[in-house]
């Protein structure tokens, strides 16, 4: 009896604290944008060098020109530039005239002469590409910038530079001895507060957790709605939250806590139900290259017929099959939706077990097949790479080949790849254009001796100088057309040493209330389709959809 | 004249107080030699902390500048040297992955855990001595045989699982719960007292905030507490049980004393004393085992931190949050020792040497 009294007691606070919650989880419909990404780790531009700090800089701040859907950059800050002489180390820039910081104040050549020689001190962030750069301003609005080796590319790599307000920074400097007179450069104050022109200013920062924008009305661009539909207005507030396990974002987008996911790691059945959904859409922004590297150095891969026999083997359809309806398909060496694609080996993407067995009878272990082993190796956590690397094991078996798969935390799997005879046989990556949203990322910095190394050259073959010739000169090619042509000639170059297999191009597909539209021009890269200055809002569907 | 009850209480004061400046002094090498154990092993695990710091696109002079930068082109003891010293400054060092002084980022992170840990504590002492006390006192009755079951299911299923099922229940079919965050997203937070949500929105009179954050707090805390209130019931019933069928019990049926005063008065008392060193275990454990609740919860709390550097090689948040744990193993147990002191006389004599 007494027990039966204790658990009614227990329901009637339970029910009673239900009933509470029932009443605070309602909410109004608000000119307000919820966008799940990762956690934003600094704001301060010299320093963002993570994926999803560039994605606050594109909301915060404007880089002084901007990526283009082709793979190139426009003018943005900079309205024009030009080589100076002819040895590509001297640039003139000419500046927009009118840009404003949130502050108030005008942009001119003295704010970005100033962020270029903090950005190149600091040695921190994405400043590595550019080398040492000095800057001079030239008059109040064109600004020098003399590099310490030529650079045809140059403009591109500025996709990356964001110009701070100089007299913002150097009222918020800390005292230091990192940086000289300059103390710490302002670093920890813009970690969490803004100076910059971009569409939505800082409100609230609290790294790691959540970043509050609002949207900056004399942002140079303007908020014109031209091109959008008739209801589809700007969003005037944009809150970044944390990321969660997926099952809990689907929670909270089906919940409408959360309007727009950015990151794109649904899993198929996931996509599905959000396709099945109608208040939700889902929207592709670009593709991501599901590369995996060959170790030329390591045995076996390090012969070239080995590894052409797996290019053969592997059943490309298995993988790709239920992923077609959202748009994965066969890839190269850059992305089929760029300029200059040319498809690689085998045509069509299919297996081809036959043409495996003849190359594999010609590599120099075809006698001992059951002494050789592959080791295959993607990042821990990543299913998709995973199944990649259980589809090669599959494949590979048929031809009595091992694979061992293993997934391994991310920290030791980057180092891993730090030098060649550490480097597994085969490497899994989803690369997507961080940096420059061209062909010199997927060629230059992948295969050039000179590239970005590490996991971005896992391949560790640099043995053919045509290829290095080539490479060196699309960096030293100022005419973009006759760059271009280049960039065609290597594909085949490279592919013909059977470096990588490319099992798919995986859309970033993000999933969004049906009352968010947007982004009005999908750019090849992380940071501009996720500048909600390309998204807008349809309030009256908001307010149909929500009931209120 | 002092009488002997006043003496006896001076001595077992004095004893409890050497006994505490004992156990610090103890944990301050337990903790130096934790800070030496996890400061090599943090080196030796594989990944390269300048990378996790410069990001992707670092070139090899930056990496290198970086290397000399955080010392470690130097010998390990010379590294471990320049960690203390800066460790007895207050400085822990900047964290590669957050690129803050690591102190800051354990003052914005440390609160909201130790807040979600404190409320799972509560509710499993509450129901786990419930669900204890109950099934004990009436052993072999159906609700001892149902709160066996359910201690069994919630000591097998993993604190995520109960975490997902409740924010699909709850959240996502029956809508009646918030499911992520500390407090809604769209909600303004109070200023930043003491990082614990309720306490900061009562010290800034938002009453409505904190009682919000009360019920954000119901289900991360409920899904880490399930595991405790199984393991604390199945304790607490097993001592009530081994202590209901004690002479002393038996005494006072005879004498005709209340069963709720047996109960609360003379039963409780030496039956809860297990629970409570288990209890400790369970409250520092929750500490850097939150992790998994936290990433389903999105809440932005110390366990996830812990894991977030651990797989980055932050090595000098490493260090630090393994100390912080380690500290806080030490000042629970220590409280609870404390706690055991008051509970059962039996230890203060034996602590006196009697």
């Amino acid at each position: 009896m007494r027990t039966a009294r204790f658990l009614c007691v227990m329901v009637a606070a339970f029910a009673l604290a239900i009933g509470f919650w029932c009443h605070v989880s309602l909410g109004a419909v608000e000119n307000v944008v919820v966008v799940n990404g990762q956690p934003t780790i600094t704001t301060d531009p010299a320093t963002a060098s993570d994926w999803y700090d560039t994605e606050a800089m594109y909301n915060l701040y404007s880089p002084l020109v901007y990526p283009t859907p082709e793979g190139s950059v426009r003018p943005h800050l900079a309205t024009s530039w030009q080589a100076v002489g002819g040895d590509l180390t001297h640039w003139r820039f000419v500046l927009r005239q009118g840009v404003k910081f949130h502050s108030g104040y005008e942009m001119t050549a003295d704010d970005v002469a100033f962020s270029m020689t903090r950005f190149i001190a600091m040695k921190s962030g994405n400043s590595g590409p550019l080398g040492k750069v000095t800057a001079t301003v030239i008059d109040k609005y064109t600004v020098d910038f003399v590099l310490d080796k030529p650079s045809a590319l140059f403009p591109e790599t500025l996709a990356l530079f964001f110009p701070v307000e100089k007299a913002l920074v150097l009222a918020n400097i800390k005292t230091s001895d990192k940086y000289g007179d300059f103390g710490d450069y302002g670093e920890d104050w813009l970690a969490t507060h803004d100076a910059g022109t971009g569409p939505y200013m800082m409100t609230l920062n609290v790294p790691g957790t959540r970043l509050d924008t609002a949207r900056f009305v004399d942002y140079f661009e303007g908020w014109s709605n031209e091109g959008w539909g008739p209801d589809e207005v700007p969003i005037d507030r944009v809150v970044f939250i944390m990321e969660a396990d997926y099952t809990s974002l689907m929670t909270i987008l089906k919940g409408r806590q959360m309007d727009l996911e950015i990151n794109g790691g649904w899993t198929l059945p996931q996509l599905r139900e959000i396709q099945a959904n109608k208040t939700l859409d889902l929207t592709s922004c670009w593709a991501q290259n599901v590369t995996v590297y060959m170790n030329t150095k390591a045995v076996p891969t390090d012969d070239e017929h080995f590894r052409k026999a797996i290019l053969y083997a592997f059943d490309y359809a298995s993988v790709v099959g239920p992923w077609q309806a959202f748009g994965n398909g066969p890839t190269g060496i850059i992305t089929p939706n760029m300029a200059g694609y040319v498809p690689i080996e085998p045509q069509p993407p299919v297996q081809n077990l036959v043409k495996a067995r003849q190359e594999l009878a010609l590599s120099k272990y075809a006698n001992n097949l059951k002494d050789v082993k592959v080791v295959y190796h993607f990042c821990g956590g990543l299913d998709f790479e995973e199944d990649v690397g259980l589809q090669l094991q599959a494949d590979m078996a048929k031809l009595g080949v091992k694979v061992e798969v293993a997934g391994p935390p991310w920290a030791q799997f980057g180092a891993e790849c730090n030098s060649a005879e550490t480097t597994p046989n085969m490497t899994c990556w989803l690369f997507a254009p961080q940096a420059f949203p061209t062909h010199d990322y997927y060629l230059f910095s992948m295969f050039a001796k000179k590239g970005l190394g590490w996991i971005f050259e896992s391949h560790w073959y640099f043995d053919d100088p045509q290829i290095e010739t080539l490479l060196n000169a699309t960096r030293a090619e100022a005419d973009p057309v006759k760059r271009l042509a280049i960039y065609t000639q290597l594909q085949p170059l490279i592919a013909a040493h059977a470096l990588a297999l490319y099992p798919y191009q995986k859309p970033t597909l993000f999933a969004h209330q049906s009352y968010i539209a947007g982004p009005k021009e999908s750019i090849p890269m992380v940071g501009p389709s996720e500048n909600m200055h390309n998204w807008r809002i349809n309030l009256t569907l908001k307010t149909q959809i929500t009931g209120q | 004249m002092l009488s002997p009850s006043r003496v006896l209480e001076g001595a077992v004061k004095d004893t409890m107080l050497k006994y505490i400046g004992l156990r610090l002094v103890q944990s301050v090498f337990v903790l130096f030699g934790l800070s030496i154990l996890i400061f090599f092993i943090a080196r030796v695990v594989p990944g390269d902390p300048a990378r996790a710091m410069m990001g992707y696109l670092a070139t090899q002079d930056q990496l290198q500048a970086v290397r000399v930068e955080m010392h470690l082109d130097k010998s390990f003891p010379v590294q471990y040297y320049y960690w203390l010293r800066g460790l007895l400054h207050g400085d822990l060092g900047r964290s590669a992955y957050t690129k803050r002084p690591v102190v800051t980022d354990l003052a914005q992170y440390i609160p909201a855990t130790l807040e979600l840990i404190l409320f799972a504590t509560l509710i499993s002492v509450v129901l786990g001595q419930a669900m204890g006390i109950l099934a004990g006192y009436f052993r072999n009755s159906w609700f001892d045989g149902v709160s066996r079951l359910v201690s069994y299911l919630g000591i097998a299923t993993p604190s995520f699982v109960i975490a997902i099922l409740l924010m699909f229940f709850f959240s996502q079919v029956l809508h009646l719960a918030p499911s992520v965050g500390r407090i809604p997203i769209m909600m303004t937070a109070p200023p930043t007292v003491t990082g614990f949500m309720v306490l900061d929105s009562l010290l800034a009179g938002q009453f409505s905030t904190a009682l919000v954050a009360l019920t954000h707090l119901v289900l991360p805390a409920f899904s880490l507490a399930v595991i405790h209130i199984a393991q604390e019931g199945r304790i607490t019933r097993s001592s009530i049980v081994e202590n209901l069928g004690k002479d002393y019990i038996t005494m006072h049926r005879v004498h005709g004393i209340r069963t709720s005063r047996i109960v609360f008065k003379y039963l409780l008392r030496p039956s809860i004393i297990p629970t409570v060193t288990v209890m400790g275990l369970d409250f520092a454990f929750l500490m850097s085992n939150a992790f998994l609740v936290e990433l389903v919860f999105m809440w932005p709390g110390f366990a996830r931190y812990a894991l977030t550097t651990m797989l980055n090689k932050d090595l000098n948040a490493m260090v630090a949050v393994v100390l912080v744990i380690g500290l806080t193993f030490a000042v629970v147990n220590l409280l609870v020792d404390i706690l055991i002191t008051f509970l059962d006389p039996t230890v203060r004599i034996q602590r006196r040497g009697g």
